[in-house]
Parts: structure tokens; sequence; C-alpha cells
């Protein structure tokens, strides 16, 4: 067995030793089609006969609620929000994640650390310090980042839902122009995904792509970790 | 840049941060508030917080207390989560207008409890580096079996977490209670001596007490925001009422209509 490796100390009641599931993030900004990717994806890998947990931000027991509440009134900050989400992060990493990999299952998880350090440091909060806090933060097995230029995004975003108040930064941005802010804080979050990359080692795709193009490439990705698990169960026999 | 300077120094600000510390039954709350009301009947401006009490997270705890959701991270992470509000909304704007905070309990308190509830010691002190650095910081000394009496005199309902049912050190509420309450107080005496905290003997006469604290902020007070009471002062005495704590009221702004 490996040690389970964490990006900094490893926090109570987590496993010492490396778990028999696989643990996936899809990265990727707004809009980018991470939802998309992420649901086909729990198709293929339950139509081979893999079981999947899948999840993403704000759904945990403890700190959903609370997160959508305190988002809709005019006292938060953004520290608070960080923390806010970190609560919500870590709760989803203590009662699905790791019983999930216990379980020998595939967690998948739309968005990891990488949106919520890069969300937190366009706002101004210091590197060094959200990076520390998510440090907590399982090593996963494969991070794919889905890259896109903001030219790209407009089009996806305004075909579906609109440019959202909390996707432009119209929190902490000057103006009220969304469009105009959609475009700095998209491009700002981008730079930073980008940085984080390669400090981090993400398998980045090119999302400009179609669908089935992108996707494609994701179950490339995905493919050896498929195999090593099926060689690791056939060894456990 | 938000997320603090490395030493969250308060060089910058014109305010003065003082806080109390210290385990269950130290009595570092009713110092606090005998501070409180001497600084308020000085003329001085006080703006008074407290450990997890922010409007927008506190739900969020109490919920997660309730249902036993809290784990030793979700619980460090959530209390994280309150102070910076509290920060963000009380203690920041406070000390850059220039008047006196006064804070019961501060992050040597998620030092101790999360550190004996086994999170890593220096993430704690990264996580918490947004503080701002206290003026003053009293530890309130009290030896663990009077400090266990103070308590569970009248034996009252002790809450989950309070006894640390959480780490499971006992299956008795009253044992996990002292036994946690011991673990608490040998974590503040390592964190008394990293910080500098002004360690005052909690056994001591009450009065004897807040005199010490008294005597260690009064230098500090040159400089401060003071309300300007002078309106009241005169409408109060030709009225003839002239008490210790009317003579400055904590909301002048309404009294002066």
């Amino acid at each position: 067995m490996t040690p389970m490796l964490f990006y900094g100390h490893r926090p109570p009641n987590m496993p010492t030793q490396s778990l028999p599931g696989r643990l996936i993030a899809i990265e990727g900004t707004d809009g980018v089609g991470r939802s998309t990717h992420v649901a086909l994806l729990k198709e293929w890998l339950e139509a081979r006969g893999f079981a999947v947990l899948d999840t993403g931000f704000t759904r945990s027991a403890l700190a959903g609620a609370g997160i959508q509440r305190a988002k809709q009134g005019h006292t938060l900050d953004p520290m608070t929000l960080n923390l806010f989400y970190a609560t919500d992060f870590w709760d989803r990493l203590e009662r699905q994640i790791v019983p999930a990999l216990k379980a020998g299952m595939i967690a998948l998880t739309d968005r990891y650390i990488f949106s919520l350090i890069a969300r937190a440091t366009v706002r101004g909060v210091r590197p060094e310090w959200i990076e520390a806090l998510y440090g907590f933060a399982p090593v996963p097995d494969l991070v794919v980042y889905l890259d896109v230029d903001v030219d790209r995004l407009i089009p996806r975003v305004l075909s579906s839902t609109g440019f959202d108040y909390w996707e432009s930064g119209q929190d902490y941005l000057p103006g009220d122009s969304l469009f105009d802010n959609f475009v700095q804080y998209q491009t700002d979050l981008l730079s930073e995904f980008r940085r984080l990359s390669s400090n981090y080692g993400f398998k980045t795709l090119d999302a400009r792509g179609s669908v089935a193009d992108v996707f494609g490439q994701i179950c490339g990705e995905v493919e050896p970790l498929l195999a090593s698990m099926q060689r690791e169960s056939e060894e456990a026999e | 840049m938000v997320g603090g300077g490395k030493d969250g120094s308060l060089a910058q600000l014109k305010g003065k941060l003082f806080i109390v510390e210290g385990v269950d039954g130290s009595g570092k709350s009713t110092q606090i508030d005998l501070l409180h009301k001497w600084l308020v009947s000085q003329g001085y401006l006080v703006v008074f917080t407290e450990w997890n009490s922010s409007p927008i997270v506190k739900a969020t705890t109490r919920r997660g207390k309730r249902e036993k959701l809290l784990t030793p991270m979700s619980f460090s992470l959530i209390h994280a989560a309150d102070f910076a509000s509290r920060v963000h909304m009380q203690i920041l704007p406070a000390l850059e207008a220039g008047a006196i905070v006064l804070a019961d309990r501060y992050v040597y308190t998620a030092y101790a409890r999360d550190g004996v509830r086994g999170v890593n010691r220096e993430w704690l002190r990264e996580l918490y580096s947004f503080a701002p650095a206290p003026t003053l910081a009293f530890y309130f000394d009290v030896p663990l079996t009077e400090a266990i009496r103070r308590i569970l005199e009248g034996r009252p309902a002790l809450k989950w977490y309070e006894a640390g049912m959480d780490l499971g050190l006992s299956e008795d509420p009253y044992q996990s209670f002292q036994i946690f309450q011991g673990m608490i107080r040998a974590e503040y005496d390592r964190i008394v001596d990293e910080h500098k905290l002004i360690r005052i003997d909690a056994t001591q006469h009450l009065i004897k007490q807040q005199q010490r604290v008294r005597d260690a902020v009064m230098p500090h007070l040159r400089d401060v925001l003071r309300v300007d009471s002078g309106s009241v002062h005169t409408a109060l005495s030709q009225t003839g009422l002239l008490g210790r704590y009317l003579d400055a009221p904590a909301t002048p702004a309404e009294e002066d209509v």
C-alpha cells in the first residue's frame, strides 16, 4: 500500500494509506462545459462497470444551505466566503469522497480546490494563504483542466443561463456592466487557472472543440486509471 | 491584500484591541465585562465581540453542533469563517476608526481547541494569519480543579462539543469534560508562552484581577477615540441623574435625539 497524498499536512480523520477507489477532479471556469462532461463521464464509467460518486460545490450537509443563504445577503466578505466554501469542501471530502474511495468507487468531483483558490486570489486574497488552507486536500489521481478563452465562453454563457452576478465578479468589480465585468473576471480567472495548472500539474485539455471531441480526450486520460484499478482488483483475488 | 500581511500588524490601525482567553470557568468573561463598563464610563468608544457570534455563520455552526455533524476539521473551519466575518464587519472597521475593540476569546481559543482535536498547529496559525494582532492579550489562569468546580456547580447539562464528547474520551460527559478541559489547559500553557499572553492569576480576588487588567490597559489609551457625551451629561445632571454607567451611554447618537 502507498501512503495517501495530501497537498499539505494530513488532517485528522483522514486515512494514512491510499484507498482502493480513484479520485478524479474536473476543473475549469464557468460555462466551459464541466457539468456536461461530469455527467457524460459518470454514464461512461458506470456503463463500464465502475461505481461512481459525483459531487460538487455547496452539496454538503453541513454548509451547503448556509452558503446559499449567505450569498443572498449583502454582508458577505471574500474571507468569510472562502472559509464557508472550505467548510463545505471538507464536509464533502469526509462524508462523501473518502467513504466512496474506501468502498472502491470512483469519486468524480465537479471542480476541486483549484476553482476555490482561483476565485479567492482574483479577489485579492493572498495565494500563499489560500493554498496553505487547502493543504488538507488529498492529491487526486487525475485533475483534468478544461481550458478555454473568454471569446468562446461568451456565446456559451449567453445561450445557457446568461451572465450571473457571481460569475461576473459583480461582488467586487467596480462598474455596473455585467458584460464588462464578466470579461474582466473570467480573463483573470483563466490566467489564475493557468498559473495553478503549471504549479500543480493538471492534465490541461483544449475545451474549445465539440463536446464529443473534448469528451474523447477526457476518456483517454481516464483510461489508464481504470486499467490500474482493474489490475488491482485481479491481484486482490 | 485580503488574507493578511504576514505579521497581521496593528501598526497602521489607530484603534486598540484587547482580548481575553482562558478555559471555561476561568472568569475571563466577567473580567472583560468589567473592563468594558469601565472604559465606557471613561468615555471611550468600545466595540465588543465574542467568539462564535457572526450573524451570517452562526446558524450553520449551531446546526452542525445540534446534529453532531462537526468533526475536528469542520469544527475548525466553520469557527474560522465566523471569526473572518467578525473581523470584516466589526473588528477591522472599529480599529480603523480608532476605537477600542474588546474580544471575549480570540484566535488562541482556536489554537487550543483545534490543536487538542488533532488539527495541525502550523496550519492553524497560517489559517488565522489574517487576524489583527491584539494590543494586549490576557490569559486567565486557573487550576483545572477550580475551573471544573465553577462550571459543574449546579451540575449543568454539558453540551456535546463543550464536553469534548466528539473525541471519545469517555462515555460519561462529566468525565469527558474534565479530561478535555485538562487537555485544553495544557495546550493554553504552550500558547501563552509562544504568543506572550499576559497571565492573570484567576484565583485572586476579582477586584485585584480587574486592577491588574486596567493597569495594563491604561498606557494604551492615549489617542483613542472618545465619545462626546457632553450634551448627555448636561441633560442627566439637570434631572439629577448621575450614575456610574449612565454618564456615557453605549449609543450616544440615539440618546442625543
